[in-house]
């Protein structure tokens, strides 16, 4: 297909989707199974136009779109453009196909619902999927923030959709208020973008910022840095992420862990990178680093100390964002190659943990670590699946996790960033710590208590084919990371790293884009031995936090996390000025 | 005058997070949260605003100007304006589910007191 043809079908992409979350639920009248299998339709449609469009834009090729044909005049843009750079389009292809799977698993898991329920389950999903694959795929600041609503409110209903457990009330609440603010953020970002630069179109944007930034534009980076920040559940602005995952079943905390907070990843790439680039010094990219550090450390740490299987896997999910936004920190091809890679394999072995946990959840009753045991000696395939998300997420090779952490710490040595790369290690240590003893106490250990389960169910075919396609993918991703790596990962750094191609390919409806040359040596001694260093160092931390995970200090840490809503508001708030103050004490380049 | 909308706005906005950080009562944090709504819209409508300018209504212009000059700067941004329009209604979708979400929970646990609605922590 011609490009112009190829772009055009852009808008479609996100279309169907969202029509689909129309007819949703409407089909539940019909057949109470059928709105799911519309959904889990619609997704695979929405990822072949995407898979399309992929060997044009991973070819060097970047497709735009302008809605209703508003094209720019002179440079000029009021009409909101879609495009697709190897960056976005990643994470769109990966959120419509693991979408996809993730219904299947819901056929399975939650198919006991009535049909009003799953009319309505399908219709939040869907939305949440259509407002990921806009916000990845959009070029106006905008529209961004409009994705960035669609995906919040449904993500509030999704959080207290299933209201068996009243704790999920409690966390829709946290979740709606610090969204909201983080909602805020970003709305007066992009008013001051816009009454200072004319402009919402990114292109238009970085042409304009080229040719000189104000002092307000620091308040704009910081506001809308902020405002995705809280979305990806970076430090200080996590506080909703552990209750949110928490309270939801498996397949919507796969969602929002895998895809849901990946927006904000993806939104920080394009602005800071493709957008303020030619303001993007030390002190921008320093920044990120600390956050992405302190929440690689302190996500790690807190999920060492967690009981609860969910939201262990939770404060791992604000770990792996931190460890995305230290790839990314360091401004070279093979950190960026390497954040975009574990972005792909973050929603494949978080997602893969998730419906792990919300299965034990919904075969025995169990949630927390320490009324679980033996767990591999009644359902082994679970088990297996569980093991291999393990593995992937220690970087063990050669599962997934071993390439992409490979490539961030490769590009700290390379840079030079010592001190973050000995802090990388640590929370790669504590990581490895934490899921390993989860491993162990879920399934190897012998179980401590003689009470029965509560349930005593059995996998289903689609649990086990979604589990299945979920550990298969682990493993391809590792064991071909060259495959991945020059076709997808190097092209989407290429992406960032060339703003002024992807400014000029927006504007004009398409253009080139210059891949970068990224290579990982997969047998390097360095990475090989830096991999069982770690596994060796974790086996004492494991033990020391089974020993001591009742001390005094833990409990003072466990403090920090009070569970008050008004103080994750506080940290939330804390956290904005203080970008604003760090941005501005380095004015920009 | 345009700079006591911008003053009413931050303070608008100071107010509404105050309540919201220091007030336990659930009503009373979203209504904190209305608070700093509005106030984003008050602030945006200020920055569309330029000196001596009408609305954004180009069609049958006011009696001394034409369409052209309208055009050429004496109008308010219908940009910001929209902007808001777009906020306003993500607005109350959102209150609206605050207040479900509000009503279930005092159902569920019969208190309005943020403080005693913390079991997820840690």
């Amino acid at each position: 297909m011609s490009r112009a043809a190829l772009s055009s079908l852009l808008p479609l992409t996100v279309a169907i989707p969202l029509v689909a979350a129309v007819l949703a639920p409407l089909a539940a009248r019909l057949w109470r199974q059928l709105p799911l299998i519309i959904g889990m339709g619609a997704l695979l449609a929405s990822g072949g136009l995407l898979t399309a469009m992929a060997p044009s834009v991973y070819g060097g090729q970047l497709l735009s779109h302008f809605m209703g044909h508003w094209l720019p005049v002179g440079g000029a843009s009021l009409g909101i453009a879609f495009a697709a750079d190897a960056w976005g389009l990643t994470f769109a292809l990966v959120t419509a196909f693991l979408g996809a799977l993730l219904i299947l698993y819901s056929l399975s898991e939650l198919s006991g619902l009535g049909s009003r329920e799953l009319g309505g389950y399908t219709c939040l999903f869907l939305l949440l999927c259509a407002a990921l694959i806009g916000s990845s795929l959009t070029a106006d600041l905008f529209n961004l923030f409009v994705w960035f609503e669609v995906a919040a409110l449904s993500s509030y209903a999704l959080t207290a959709f299933f209201l068996e457990r009243p704790l999920a009330l409690e966390a829709a609440f946290k979740v709606l208020v610090l969204t909201t603010i983080a909602g805020f953020a970003i709305f007066l970002g992009a008013a001051l973008m816009y009454a200072n630069h004319g402009a919402l179109d990114f292109g238009q944007i970085q042409n304009d910022l080229r040719a000189g930034a104000r002092p307000a534009d620091l308040a704009t980076l910081a506001l809308l840095i902020g405002g995705f920040a809280t979305k990806a559940g970076l430090v200080p602005f996590h506080g909703w992420l552990p209750d949110a995952h928490m309270a939801a079943p498996g397949p919507v905390s796969a969602l929002f862990s895998g895809l849901m907070v990946n927006l904000g990843i993806v939104a920080i790439g394009r602005i800071v990178f493709e957008t303020f680039t030619p303001h993007v010094g030390h002190d921008v990219l320093g920044l990120l680093m600390g956050m992405g550090l302190v929440s690689a450390l302190g996500g790690a740490i807190f999920a060492l100390f967690a009981d609860d299987l969910k939201r262990l896997l939770a404060y791992d999910t604000i770990s792996q964002m931190g460890v995305l936004m230290v790839g990314m920190a360091t401004g070279s091809v093979s950190g960026i190659a390497g954040a975009a890679y574990h972005l792909i394999d973050h929603a494949l072995f978080k997602a893969l943990l998730f419906l792990c946990a919300g299965a034990i959840v919904h075969m025995t009753g169990a949630t927390k670590l320490s009324e679980m045991g033996g767990l591999a000696r009644r359902y082994p395939a679970l088990a297996a699946a569980f093991t291999v998300g393990v593995l992937a997420i220690s970087g063990i090779p050669p599962l997934n996790g071993y390439v992409s952490l490979g490539l961030i710490h490769d590009s700290l040595r390379s840079t030079g960033q010592w001190i973050p790369y000995g802090v990388m290690l640590v929370a790669q240590v504590v990581t490895i710590a934490a899921l390993g003893k989860a491993a162990w106490v879920a399934l190897f250990r012998s179980r401590q208590s003689d009470e029965p389960f509560e349930r005593d169910d059995r996998l289903h075919p689609g649990m086990i084919a979604s589990l299945g396609v979920l550990s298969a993918a682990c493993v391809a991703f590792g064991v071909l990371p060259n495959v991945v790596l020059t076709g997808v990962a190097s092209r989407a750094a290429g992406a960032l790293l060339h703003p002024v191609a992807y400014a000029h390919g927006v504007l004009a409806s398409g253009g080139p884009i210059t891949g970068s040359l990224v290579s990982f040596d997969y047998v390097s001694p360095l990475g090989l031995v830096t991999v069982l260093a770690t596994i060796v160092l974790a086996v004492p931390v494991a033990w020391a936090a089974m020993r001591w995970g009742q001390s005094r200090p833990v409990e003072a840490l466990h403090r920090v996390q009070s569970g008050s809503v008004n103080d994750y508001a506080a940290y939330a708030v804390a956290g904005l000025l203080a970008l604003g103050l760090i941005l501005s004490r380095g004015a920009l380049a | 005058m345009i700079v006591g909308n911008y003053l009413s706005a931050v303070s608008l906005f100071s107010i509404g997070l105050y309540s919201v950080l220091t007030r336990r009562n659930l009503l009373k944090i979203v209504m904190g949260l209305s608070l700093m709504e509005s106030s984003t819209y008050l602030f945006l409508i200020s920055l569309a605003y330029r000196a001596h300018s009408t609305a954004p209504v180009l069609l049958g212009p006011p009696g001394h100007e034409s369409t052209s000059t309208l055009v050429h700067g004496s109008v308010a941004d219908p940009v910001l304006q929209n902007f808001c329009l777009t906020a306003i209604v993500i607005g109350v979708a959102v209150t609206g589910v605050f207040l479900a979400v509000i009503v279930r929970i005092v159902q569920h646990y019969r208190t309005l007191d943020a403080d005693r609605i913390r079991e997820m922590r840690g």
